[in-house]
């Protein structure tokens, strides 16, 4: 079939997951018998008895499950998310998702840059030195980063360049948390916000907030990148079409990056939209760790809060993102390899 | 016809030997997998020793009840450097070096470690091959069968891949309540559509092999098909995913016990243990990082096992 | 007919092996040839004798697992075994052009015709210059041939000093790309420059194949089995190609085939290889008037012919030799009616029986 039939057939898929991530998380935090009250969120442990009966029927949570769906679907299209619960002020979801998913969407934007750049040239360097040493040397880095405790490495690196290095008098990178935001809202983006508006202290100071939490992001996700690069390069360099290119006297750096690699990343690039979903999930421990006001550390402070207007912002978000990635990355894979018509 | 099929039975299995023979082999000739195996293996015997080396009861200190969560506590290194925050509810008897420290209640950091170390073998144990199980089998049977329940089953997975997987665990465990059950429940549902796009993948190519129509005008039935030939000649790329999963499910599992999933404060478990230190970590870094160095290796030891295996099963890269 | 002038390419006593799982493969147990200047030799023998071994040796790209034993490969004189990877390189790129099997596999899918003809030229940056400043003085478009015909000659030093920027090296790279497909006999060269090898045909990509070892103006053209792809009319047509470029260009060539017909067709010389050596050594009309070795006797009698009646298809009775556990001295005996106590011990080596008429044979 045609390429946009592809796509429509994608988006009408995108469509039904949502009303089933919706669904899903509704009855867990509305309807499911067990677990946090839904309207835990909203009290606190000095309102009287009727105050409490107040708030549920405020919020319309005495009603049946399903009608309470039906009202929420209907408020949604709306536009109207509901309010947050105590912990956020009571603002209204969509304003507290908003306000923080820029810090997420920056940390996850340079964690995958790192993660490309620290990954891919892993994978390579394994592939072309299979079992040799530095093969051996980089699976291990690769793995490590795979099997490090996300809440153990933010840790390390705090402790380290900030602890550690002003103890000793080096230069040290700040722990935790980011500037305000100090900069006129053009993209979103913190970072490119204050160069659009050219304001350079708040550009360094971001990035150095910056430099720990995505290294810790990327560390985690590099291993798996690296290792499919490997896999990858691995089964191209024994193809025949590599031999040709040998044979016919080509330099091996050529016959690496211009034979070899385009061939080898066309199977990562397709993968990329199943580590692109760690790599968000990812972000809420490292969030935590790092005081990073990104969405993660939200929706945490949600979770233990059962609020479900939050929480139903954040994963019907999150859901369209994977699959908008995994479409975008579908897509991609179509226009790299020229043998591929959908 | 009885000893027909008993001698081509011995000829199967005669080449399923060698083959095990040679994957044998090039595992021995790999220096990380049989590294990550010996660390295995060592983790593996400690934890079957834990509790014989190690006193369990030396985890619930004098004084202390499941109901209390204590919020002041004494950080140690050693008897000369205490750091005090407030008089503490256990207190520790008789001087002591600790050779990892303490945590916030006065309890022996390696001792707690070595307790914690089966706690999350075991549970990791279960949820892998819980997960794998569950996913594997509805994912053969759907893949087999095909039609409307596969479509189904796809539709399913495919709305537990939208979620950020830390995500869902949270909100399942949040919501199942806190023991260790449900957690282990929370994260075999998490963890179990990958295993249903794998085995469906490969039910779904060896479904079209020739020796399936042929057992089938032999009269075999479907289950036997399934179970005894289609699934047992798919095993290899799930034993993989068992021993990869693993790793990542040790990671998950301590890491909702961090975030304060845990059952019990006072529980060793090794991402528990680190919670406690989450507020003092420039003042008493050992409390995290003794327990997380901990499931580092247990975690990399057993990820280069499968990373290993994973080569050297792969088809194409046996000679 | 050939004055007795010294081979292009001499193999002396080669032996590989490849190191496996199952054991050591003796592959390759002594390997000797001679390829004398614009001469065609084919090497023939079954699957598994060693003939792609040997090209592969001849080249330096055998896989990891392989080891040169021992022997000798003198190109010009100068022994190719002691070469590094890098000198190597060098030979491959100016010296010698190989084309294999199947196209398909051996053309990278994702790079456009043109990326993997052009950079073939693009390897020889001062030819290239060369021919950008030769074209000015002939003011015409330089082609092919004319390409051909400076290899070789020095540049003189005023020509050495001219400045030729990167685009006109480009562009005269596009055009003997252009021009060389032409050569090959192919229909409209600029829009298969822009395709995909998937796009074209099993025929048109091995022409293009040829097309990029011709680009490299070799001194030694290695052709393994590359009509053994193709069905038979194609075949005949790149037999025919190759015909008409032996005159052309100034290379000697080494077919590699399994099939003697494709060797009758095309070859000045037949050197029949099994298991591992090579047992017969003859100008094409010699071998088949008079074979000697029992194996080639053989060959030729399970040849079926259309023009005789002949009842039974006569095989050759036995297996290929099992090549981790070969059996000692001759590697035929097993299977040869003439078998003496000698074969068993030793392996005999090639000597010149007839003039121009070399065998490996305790017989003689």
């Amino acid at each position: 079939m045609k390429l946009y039939e592809y796509i429509i057939r994608r988006l009408i898929l995108l469509v039904f997951v949502l009303f089933a991530v919706s669904v899903v998380i509704f009855y867990l935090l509305r309807g499911f018998p067990t677990g946090i009250a839904p309207w835990a969120a909203y009290i606190h442990p000095r309102m009287t008895a009727e105050q409490i009966e107040a708030v549920i029927r405020a919020h319309g949570f005495d009603r049946p499950i399903w009608e309470q769906y039906f009202y929420w679907l209907r408020d949604v299209f709306n536009g109207d998310w509901g309010l947050t619960g105590i912990w956020a002020q009571g603002r209204p979801a969509n304003e507290v998702f908003f306000n923080h998913f820029p810090y997420t969407v920056e940390l996850s934007v340079f964690g995958t840059i790192l993660t490309i750049a620290i990954g891919v040239p892993l994978g390579i360097i394994s592939a072309i030195k299979n079992n040799k040493l530095p093969d051996h040397v980089s699976r291990v880095i690769a793995l490590a980063g795979y099997s490090t405790p996300a809440y153990w490495f933010g840790f390390i690196l705090q402790l380290v360049f900030f602890y550690y290095f002003s103890l000793w008098g080096l230069p040290h990178l700040p722990s935790s948390g980011a500037p305000d935001f100090a900069v006129a809202k053009i993209i979103g983006l913190p970072i490119f916000d204050g160069l659009l508006a050219g304001n350079l202290t708040y550009v360094w100071d971001e990035f150095l907030h910056l430099i720990l939490p995505s290294f810790s992001l990327s560390f985690i996700s590099l291993g798996f990148l690296a290792r499919i690069v490997r896999a990858s390069m691995l089964e191209v360099l024994r193809q025949d079409y590599i031999t040709m290119a040998r044979s016919k006297g080509l330099k091996e750096r050529v016959v690496i990056y211009r034979h070899a690699l385009k061939n080898a990343l066309i199977p990562a690039v397709t993968l990329t939209g199943i580590f692109f979903a760690a790599i968000l999930g990812g972000a809420m421990i490292t969030e935590y760790v790092f005081s990073w006001p990104g969405v993660g550390q939200q929706a945490l402070r949600a979770v233990f809060q059962g609020d479900s207007n939050f929480l139903l912002v954040y994963n019907l978000v999150f859901a369209t993102v994977i699959v908008l990635a995994n479409l975008v990355v579908d897509v991609i894979y179509a226009f790299l390899d020229p043998r591929i018509k959908y | 016809m009885q000893s027909r099929s008993s001698e081509v039975r011995k000829g199967e299995w005669e080449a399923r030997l060698a083959d095990m023979k040679y994957t044998l082999y090039l595992f021995r000739k790999n220096p990380l997998v049989m590294s990550g195996t010996i660390i295995s293996l060592f983790f593996i015997t400690l934890a079957l020793l834990a509790n014989i080396i190690v006193d369990p009861n030396l985890a619930y200190p004098e004084g202390y009840s499941n109901a209390i969560y204590p919020f002041e506590r004494k950080y140690m290194w050693s008897v000369d450097n205490m750091i005090n925050w407030g008089p503490g509810i256990a207190l520790y008897h008789g001087p002591e070096f600790f050779y990892l420290g303490t945590d916030g209640w006065g309890r022996d950091l390696l001792k707690m470690v070595v307790l914690a170390i089966p706690i999350d073998l075991y549970y990791a144990v279960i949820i892998t091959i819980g997960a794998a199980v569950f996913g594997t089998l509805l994912g053969a049977i759907a893949g087999y069968i095909g039609g409307v329940m596969d479509e189904a089953l796809l539709r399913i997975t495919d709305v537990f891949f939208a979620f950020p997987p830390l995500v869902l665990a949270l909100v399942f465990a949040a919501m199942f309540g806190r023991t260790l059950e449900t957690l282990v429940l929370s994260l075999v549902l998490v963890w179990w559509p990958p295993y249903v796009r794998l085995i469906r993948g490969q039910v779904l190519s060896e479904k079209e092999k020739p020796y399936v129509e042929a057992l089938r005008a032999l009269g075999a039935s479907h289950s036997r098909i399934l179970f005894r030939h289609v699934l047992l000649n798919s095993i290899y790329p799930i034993l993989v995913q068992v021993t990869m999963d693993f790793g990542g499910v040790i990671l998950t599992f301590s890491a909702l016990m961090f975030l304060g999933f845990s059952p019990s404060p006072a529980l060793p478990e090794l991402g528990n243990l680190a919670s406690d230190g989450y507020g003092h970590v420039f003042d008493a870094p050992w409390v995290i990082f003794f327990p997380g160095l901990t499931m580092l290796i247990i975690s990399l030891a057993f990820n280069l096992v499968g990373d290993g295996l994973r080569d050297i099963l792969d088809p194409r890269l046996r000679r | 007919m050939k004055e007795k002038e010294d081979p292009v390419l001499e193999v002396k006593d080669l032996r590989v092996d490849f190191h496996t799982y199952r054991g050591e493969v003796k592959a390759l147990n002594g390997v000797a040839l001679k390829l004398y200047k614009r001469e065609v030799l084919s090497l023939v023998g079954e699957s598994g004798c060693g003939k792609s071994v040997t090209a592969l040796t001849i080249i330096n790209l055998l896989p990891e697992n392989a080891s040169v034993l021992g022997g000798e490969i003198l190109f010009k004189g100068i022994n190719l075994l002691k070469k590094s990877k890098e000198e190597m390189r060098v030979l491959r790129a100016e010296e010698f052009a190989s084309v294999f099997q199947d196209p398909m596999t051996f053309l990278n899918p994702v790079l456009t015709m043109g990326t993997q003809l052009e950079e073939v030229f693009m390897l020889d940056a001062e030819a290239l210059k060369q021919a950008v400043v030769k074209q000015k003085s002939l003011r015409r478009d330089l082609g092919y041939s004319d390409f051909l015909s400076l290899k070789g000659e020095h540049q003189s030093p005023s020509t050495s000093n001219v400045e030729v920027s990167k685009a006109e090296i480009k562009k005269m790279a596009k055009n003997l790309c252009v021009d060389i497909l032409r050569i090959v006999k192919l229909p409209d060269p600029e829009r298969i420059l822009k395709q995909y090898p998937f796009e074209l045909s099993g025929g048109m990509r091995q022409r293009c194949m040829i097309a990029m070892a011709l680009a490299r103006r070799p001194s030694v053209f290695i052709a393994d089995e590359i009509t053994t792809a193709l069905d038979v009319t194609i075949q005949a047509q790149i037999l025919h190609l190759m015909r008409e470029l032996r005159d052309t260009i100034d290379a000697s060539t080494l077919m590699i085939t399994h099939d003697l017909a494709v060797a009758a067709e095309i070859a000045d010389k037949i050197a029949v290889m099994y298991g591992g050596n090579v047992v017969e050594v003859a100008s094409t009309r010699e071998i088949f008037r008079n074979p000697l070795h029992p194996y080639t006797k053989m060959l030729m009698r399970a040849i079926p012919t259309v023009t005789r009646s002949v009842e039974k298809l006569e095989a050759i009775p036995g297996t290929v030799p099992d090549l981790i556990d070969p059996p000692p001295g001759c590697r035929f005996h097993p299977r040869c009616p003439s078998a003496m106590e000698k074969c068993n011990i030793e392996t005999p080596e090639l000597k010149e029986i007839v003039e121009n008429h070399e065998v490996a044979c305790y017989l003689y």
